[in-house]
């Protein structure tokens, strides 16, 4: 609830500057596509972002935007764990985030080779450090996953069986485990080579959730849902609209 | 993304095993033939009925080297339903995984050598 409460404030900000900027004949929308590179081990991502950017204040230096988003993950032989905030963390409340993993709640679906993707919606906040260079954070919100069925080693301790999955279709980005399906986050610089070319470089962070066709973790309660976090460096080119 | 079940890091020890698992204590339930699949893998598998409890016994055992090597009792050789005996304890030698509950080895018929990191059936032994 909290990160949806900024998001409206966010959105709220951006209207009414924009209505400012109007007034006074001086919008400062910038809009970007971008493509990126992630890598970890063993997994990596494709990305192409729409980025709508706003500068806010009288040297627009600061910038609250949103965007849309295409995730495509790829990794091989990766630990899906748990995914249930009320499974990890014993609660779903906004505590969670500071809370450690219960680890006896926690099972693992290992995926030979695991390929998901995303379209979502995100939130963008950023500083112009100067014409050429800016700082960005962004995160998604909401959205819906797509991707190949895959069969998954379900490890239970001792107990264990292959076991069919899917992407979990829709994503939403609350608070910690209490995310649903697979959300992206990225933490970058992005300079501008030309008026029109850039390149970026820096980190995202990416959860990817699949959900098993039958409940197959039946302790401490049934669950079908198993997620994969990803950190992963990253790279790529952007062309201002 | 060059990682395989080639992969060094995580390999089993080589070091040859003799467990002190004694065959004429315990009841003999069942044995099988180890064969490799795509890795080098022989010996043979045996079950027993020990006071109550069930093990499984490698002896002779060898196989090709790999990295999380794992003994699963499994109802067939795609690990579709297992029960994961313990890391394999040694590329070579007698060892013995005692089994964790009273599983029906008719059922559970199937020792397998499993590559679990990676998902490889290295070898398998079918219990007649």
């Amino acid at each position: 609830m909290l990160r949806l409460r900024i998001l409206l404030l966010a959105v709220t900000v951006m209207c009414v500057t924009e209505l400012a900027s109007q007034a006074q004949g001086t919008t400062s929308v910038h809009k970007f596509t971008d493509l990126d590179f992630g890598a970890g081990n063993t997994e990596g991502t494709l990305v192409v972002s729409l980025n709508i950017d706003k500068g806010l204040g009288q040297k627009r230096k600061i910038i609250i935007g949103f965007g849309g988003r295409f995730n495509a993950y790829l990794g091989k032989n990766q630990y899906f764990v748990t995914a249930p905030a009320k499974l990890t963390s014993g609660s779903t409340g906004p505590g969670v985030i500071f809370k450690e993993n219960i680890e006896a709640n926690m099972d693992t679906f290992l995926v030979k080779s695991a390929q998901l993707n995303s379209l979502n919606l995100f939130l963008t906040l950023g500083y112009n450090l100067s014409e050429r260079l800016m700082v960005r954070f962004n995160i998604d919100l909401i959205g819906f996953s797509f991707g190949k069925s895959v069969t998954g080693n379900y490890i239970n301790g001792t107990q264990g069986k292959m076991e069919g999955a899917s992407p979990t279709s829709f994503n939403l980005l609350l608070i910690s485990d209490n995310d649903r399906g697979s959300l992206n986050s990225q933490f970058f610089a992005r300079y501008l080579l030309s008026e029109k070319w850039g390149i970026k470089g820096g980190i995202q962070f990416l959860f990817s959730e699949y959900t098993t066709d039958t409940e197959v973790q039946q302790f401490p309660e049934p669950n079908d849902r198993f997620r994969n976090k990803s950190l992963l460096f990253s790279a790529g080119v952007s062309f201002k609209l | 993304m060059a990682y395989g079940c080639n992969n060094e890091e995580m390999n089993t020890p080589t070091a040859p095993v003799d467990d002190t698992f004694e065959p004429a204590q315990a009841t003999l339930l069942s044995t099988g033939v180890m064969m490799g699949n795509a890795h080098t893998v022989s010996g043979t598998a045996t079950a027993y009925d020990n006071g109550g409890s069930k093990t499984i016994v490698l002896d002779p055992f060898s196989t090709q080297n790999g990295p999380d090597l794992k003994v699963y009792l499994s109802t067939d050789p795609n690990a579709t339903d297992y029960i994961n005996l313990g890391p394999l304890k040694s590329t070579m030698g007698k060892q013995s995984y005692p089994v964790a509950g009273m599983p029906d080895l008719t059922a559970y018929r199937f020792v397998l050598i499993w590559c679990e990191q990676f998902s490889v059936l290295f070898g398998k032994a079918e219990l007649q």
